[in-house]
This record gives C-alpha cells, sequence and structure tokens, in this order.
C-alpha cells in the first residue's frame, strides 16, 4: 500500500513567501496610473506582469510542495542540520557593524565584525572558540585587514567611508 | 572594415599607457587571487568594487574589470585541480579529471595545460572579437526596439528556463529580480514606482547590494551554517612543465575547446560552465587513451574545458559591447558600470565611445599575456592563498562587502539590507534556486520593459509588431523553441526508459 506523499512544510513556506511577494506587487501596481500613450500599454503594465506571475509561481511553488515538495530537487551541499549558533555569531557581525559603523567608524566596525564572524564559523567547524588570547589576535588580524582597505579606498580612490575621526586614517 | 587595424592599434596606445596597464595587470592579479579562492567569484568581486566607478575613468575601470573577469577563470582552475573543489563554476569539469591527475602525481603538467590553454583560446577568442564585433555592431544598428526586446526576452528565456533543474524556481528567482528592477524612476514616462516615499529608492536598488548580499555574505552565511564539517584535501603542485607527449596531446583540446567555448559566449544561453561539458564529452570521446578518463586523469580532460571557458567569457564581451545585452552574471554587472557612467552599451558605443572599447580589446590581448606569466611561473604564489584558515577567509570577505555596499551610497541601511538578502541567498542555495537570473532581471528588466514599450509605440499600440517584423518574428521563434525544445527531449527521454 502506497501513502499518499507528504506535504514539505519548508517548502511551503518558500511557496507563500513568493505569493506574498506578488501580492506586495499588486497592492503598489494599484496606485502606479496608466499614462499609455500610443504605446497601449504604460508605466504599470509590467509591474502587473510581475505580480501576476510571482503570484503564479508561488501558488505552483505551494501547490509542489503539498505534494511532496519541489520537483527535480538537487541535494544541497554540506551538512544536513544547520549549525545556527554559528550562524548567529556571523549574523551578529554583519549587524554589528551596520549598527555602529557610522558612530565608530569603518575601522573598528569591521574588526569587530571580523572578530566575532571568525568565532562563528570556527565554532562551526567544531574547534574550541579560544580565550581572551585569540580573541585579541582575530581582533589584529581584523585591524591588519580593515585599515589598509579603508586608507586605499579613502586615500587612493577618495571614496567616501565613515572613520572614527575626521583625518581620514582611522 | 579595413580600419580595424588602425582602431587596434590607437587602442593599444591606449591601454599601453603606464596607468591603464597598471590597472591590467591590478585587475589580472585580482582576478587570479579570487580565482583561485573558493566562495568568491568575478561576478561579486566587480561588484563589490563599482564604487570606484565613480572616481576612476572609465576605460581605466573597465580594463580592470574585464582583467578580473577573465583573470578568474586562469586562477579558478588551479583550485578545481589542487583542491577538487571549484574555485569558480566555469572550473567545475576541469576538477574531474585535474584533481586526478594531481592524485598521481601529475598536477604540474595538469596546471601547465590549463594555463597555457587557457592563454591560447583567450588569445584566440580576442582575435575573434576584434574581427567580429565591429561587423555585429554595423548589423545591430539596424535592429529596432522590437527585435531588442526578443534579445532580451530569449537572455531571460535561457538564464531562467535553461540553467538549473527546474524552469519553475529559475522564473520565480527571474521575476523577483524583475520586481526589484522595478523599484525607481519608470525610464520612459518618470513615473515613480515602489519607492515607499523614501528617497534613497528613487534611484532604484543598486546591483552592488544585491550582489554582494546574494553572493558575498550569502556565501559566508551559506558556510557558517552548513559547511563547517565539510574537508578538503591540498594536493602538491610540484614542477609545473609538460612533456613532449603532453603539449601533443594538448593543443588539439585546446583549439577543439576554443571553438566550442566561443559561440557559447555569444548567445544568451548562460555561464561559462555551460560550454565546459560538451568539451568534456567531446574530448572523452576523440582520446586515444580514454582509459585514463576518470582513472588516473587524462591531460586532455583539462585543457578542453579550460580553453572553453576562456573562450567563452572572452567572447560574452560581443553581446555586451554590441548589443548592450549581457550573457553572464558578470557581464550584467559589467553593464551595470557603463550605465554608472552614463554609457549606452550597444551598437553605438563603436561610435560613440570607440577609444573606450579599442583600448578594452587591446587590453584583453595584453592581459592574456600577464595571466600566462602569473599562472605559470608564479603559480606557487597563488596556491599559498588556499592556506588561508577559512574562517578567516570568509571573515575577510565580509569586510570587502562592507566596502562595496556602503561605498556606493554611504548609506548604513543597506548594511542591514545587505543581511536580509544574505539570508534570502542561504535559503535559495540550500533549496535550489539560481541566483543569476536574479540579477540578470533586475539589471536587464528596466531596458527590456523600454525597449517593449517603445516597440509598441512604434506598433501604435498592437503586440502584432513583434511578429510582422522578420528579424522579430525569427528571435521570438528561438524563445519559443527554447522553451519547447528541451521538454519535448525529456518527454521523448522518459518514454524509452
Amino acid at each position: 500500500m502506497t501513502h499518499p506523499p507528504r506535504g514539505n512544510p519548508r517548502h511551503a513556506a518558500i511557496g507563500a513567501a513568493t505569493l506574498l511577494i506578488g501580492l506586495l506587487i499588486a497592492w503598489g501596481a494599484v496606485a502606479i496610473p496608466s499614462t499609455a500613450g500610443y504605446a497601449g500599454v504604460g508605466p504599470n503594465f509590467l509591474p502587473w506582469l510581475v505580480a501576476v506571475v510571482l503570484m503564479l509561481c508561488g501558488a505552483l511553488l505551494i501547490w509542489q510542495a503539498l505534494r511532496g515538495g519541489f520537483r527535480l530537487l538537487e541535494t544541497p551541499s554540506g551538512a544536513e542540520r544547520g549549525d545556527w549558533p554559528a550562524l548567529a555569531w556571523v549574523g551578529a557581525g554583519v549587524l554589528a557593524n551596520a549598527a555602529l559603523i557610522t558612530t565608530i567608524g569603518f575601522v573598528f566596525s569591521c574588526s569587530l565584525c571580523f572578530v566575532l564572524a571568525v568565532r562563528g564559523l570556527r565554532a562551526s567547524e567544531g574547534k574550541s572558540a579560544g580565550g581572551v588570547v585569540r580573541m585579541l589576535a582575530d581582533a589584529g588580524t581584523g585591524l591588519a585587514i580593515a585599515a589598509p582597505v579603508y586608507w586605499m579606498f579613502t586615500k587612493v580612490l577618495a571614496i567616501n567611508l565613515p572613520g572614527l575621526t575626521g583625518s581620514g586614517w582611522l | 572594415m579595413g580600419d580595424i587595424g588602425a582602431q587596434l592599434l590607437a587602442g593599444f596606445a591606449t591601454a599601453g599607457t603606464p596607468i591603464n596597464l597598471l590597472w591590467a595587470f591590478f585587475g589580472c592579479a585580482l582576478g587570479t587571487a579570487i580565482g583561485v579562492l573558493p566562495g568568491i567569484g568575478p561576478a561579486v568581486t566587480v561588484a563589490m568594487l563599482l564604487p570606484i566607478t565613480t572616481q576612476v575613468e572609465p576605460t581605466a575601470s573597465m580594463i580592470f574589470f574585464a582583467g578580473i573577469y577573465y583573470g578568474a577563470m586562469y586562477g579558478g582552475s588551479t583550485t578545481s585541480i589542487l583542491l577538487n573543489t571549484p574555485g569558480e563554476t566555469g572550473t567545475m569539469v576541469t576538477a574531474l579529471e585535474g584533481f586526478k591527475m594531481a592524485k598521481n602525481g601529475r598536477a604540474g603538467a595538469a596546471l601547465a595545460t590549463s594555463a597555457i590553454g587557457s592563454f591560447v583560446a583567450g588569445t584566440i577568442a580576442t582575435v575573434l572579437v576584434t574581427l567580429f564585433a565591429p561587423v555585429v555592431a554595423e548589423f545591430a544598428v539596424k535592429l529596432g526596439p522590437p527585435e531588442y526586446f526578443m534579445l532580451m526576452l530569449l537572455a531571460f528565456t535561457t538564464v531562467s528556463a535553461v540553467l538549473g533543474q527546474s524552469t519553475l524556481r529559475g522564473m520565480t528567482a527571474l521575476f523577483v529580480g524583475l520586481a526589484i528592477g522595478l523599484i525607481g524612476l519608470d525610464q520612459i514616462t518618470g513615473q515613480v514606482r515602489y519607492t515607499g516615499g523614501v528617497p534613497e529608492f528613487m534611484d532604484g536598488i543598486e546591483v552592488v547590494l544585491v550582489a554582494v548580499g546574494l553572493f558575498a555574505v550569502g556565501e559566508t552565511l551559506y558556510n557558517a551554517l552548513y559547511e563547517g564539517r565539510s574537508v578538503a584535501t591540498l594536493n602538491r603542485a610540484g614542477k609545473v612543465h609538460m612533456t613532449a607527449a603532453e603539449w601533443r596531446r594538448s593543443w588539439p583540446a585546446w583549439l577543439r575547446g576554443t571553438f566550442i567555448g566561443f559561440p557559447f559566449g555569444t548567445v544568451p544561453a548562460g555561464g561559462s560552465e555551460i560550454p565546459t561539458f560538451p568539451s568534456y564529452a567531446a574530448e572523452r570521446k576523440l582520446s586515444k587513451h580514454p582509459e585514463e578518463f576518470g582513472t588516473i586523469g587524462a591531460i586532455e580532460g583539462v585543457a578542453g574545458p579550460e580553453a572553453a571557458n576562456n573562450a567563452a567569457v572572452t567572447a560574452t564581451l560581443v553581446p555586451l559591447l554590441t548589443l548592450g545585452i549581457p550573457t553572464s552574471v558578470t557581464a550584467a554587472i559589467l553593464l551595470n558600470a557603463f550605465q554608472n557612467y552614463g554609457i549606452q552599451a550597444g551598437p553605438q558605443l563603436f561610435q560613440t565611445s570607440s577609444a573606450l572599447v579599442w583600448a578594452l580589446i587591446a587590453s584583453l590581448y595584453i592581459g592574456n599575456v600577464m595571466l600566462l606569466i602569473l599562472n605559470l611561473p608564479l603559480v606557487g604564489m597563488w596556491v599559498k592563498l588556499l592556506k588561508i584558515p577559512r574562517p578567516q577567509l570568509y571573515a575577510g570577505i565580509l569586510i570587502f562587502a562592507t566596502v562595496g555596499v556602503y561605498g556606493m551610497r554611504q548609506s548604513s541601511f543597506d548594511l542591514f539590507l545587505m543581511f536580509g538578502i544574505g539570508l534570502v541567498g542561504v535559503v535559495m542555495r540550500r533549496f535550489d534556486f539560481p541566483t543569476a537570473p536574479v540579477i540578470v532581471g533586475m539589471i536587464l528588466g528596466p531596458l527590456a520593459e523600454a525597449q517593449m514599450r517603445n516597440a509598441l509605440s512604434i506598433g501604435e499600440g498592437h503586440w502584432s509588431v513583434f511578429v510582422e517584423r522578420p528579424m522579430s518574428a525569427a528571435l521570438l521563434a528561438v524563445v519559443v523553441a527554447v522553451l519547447v525544445l528541451p521538454r519535448l527531449a525529456r518527454l521523448f527521454g522518459s518514454k524509452k526508459t
């Protein structure tokens, strides 16, 4: 006896997200006037097309998800289960960088991001994150990457990156 | 067309100035480095460096970006051969035979045939670009909006339906990209769309942000989440040289690879990895040593695909420069670089910016010579890059990602957005959604929309304009064929088994 194929909740969630994006695009498309002119289609044509197709894709993805999951799926590389604490460390690094870059400057903010990200990635390899000495060494490495990058972009290429001081060196 | 020689010579004069030579060298060296390093490719590197377009003059930065693009193909093979993890998607097939050769102590020969093969293919492909690009440009001037729209439709179709396993997931990715492309001012009427009242969105979402988020940040997060326990062993490089017998076996494979690879680059059929498969299959079929394939490693299996990916990368410049149509993700980002300068890539480019175009083409000849030197005698230097521990490598990539994203618009809000897009990138990779259609969709979408509406204006609002013009109708037939033929083949294939 064969069981009916089981639904895949994760796949269904992705389908639902796609459907939602489609709905949002449609909601926005309502407000766009259709000043069509000679073409017969105006600035609201593509938004409606994108909205309809995305809703259709979302619906089809959900349909596949409920019938055993996406078709022709390639097995993803890497471990079967995600290492969420490692992801949290790396994510914290990126977010801290985003939050602090304008206050403590590019060099220190990026070094902090580096330290947190290295900690997460090292943990994902199953190695111990190391103590204070290790962390200081990582901070040193981070500074050694961030500072020259900062100088190259601000001094040589004249691209505006935030600093702690106005000197352009830190 | 007799003036191609004179224009190329003028191009060499521009590309040969010390400052432009320096940019070419930086591009080639950086390209090789990121090619060697797994986890970071030419598309995202060029994207991260897009902020320099606000400061550096166009010729220099295009020479620099192009150097990164084809340099990555040289570097990627080194990683494929020594580490069995492809440095780039275009060098995946190289790993098949290259890694086997390295295991049996013939890494040196594999590295040599891939570097010299890349040089041969890159140079022949550059000659073909020199000869064909002006002809195509001359022809392309005659194309109108309906034909351009059809060409772009073809690019959309191939990138979403042919690449990847599932057309549905490819289409989803493409339309998400098109949705991102909608944000900002409508090109024709100037109508504001999807800005939500945020003034920063008037110029649209930056390509840097999406590319860096999806590729660099997404890759780093994916690595932390899933790849921690994956281990790779590094083979020794040894002495890089080939015996006379290996030369004899390599050169026909290089030539075959070049002529398989070049056409693939010129049509919108996706990435540099596509032609490496038919090239590998051809070498396997034609080889006098079929027993070496998959066992001790056959040199033809490295030489052919390596030539094919380099020829394809160089060939992508033909549609990019003459039609303004990108056939790979990196080409799409190069198109964005042109847009940042306010330069319209397309047939007029050869008239309005001919100095830039010819300097760029001349720099390809120069760059290939530089890369041969960088990758043959100096290969040991690049191998050292593979010893960088994984945590430091990916954490370092995040610093560069910050430079690119923040440097473009000086907005820390973009850095939060970058993290969000990175998470989307992880989901896409985990559930086998292709990412290339997102980038191509967001860059090409607004252009395609403008061409479509211009075409309909010509046809006075009648959609029949797309089938009444013979060129446009023919292109439409190709689009339909691309969509239908693989399905029919699959249908017949499944009936047989």
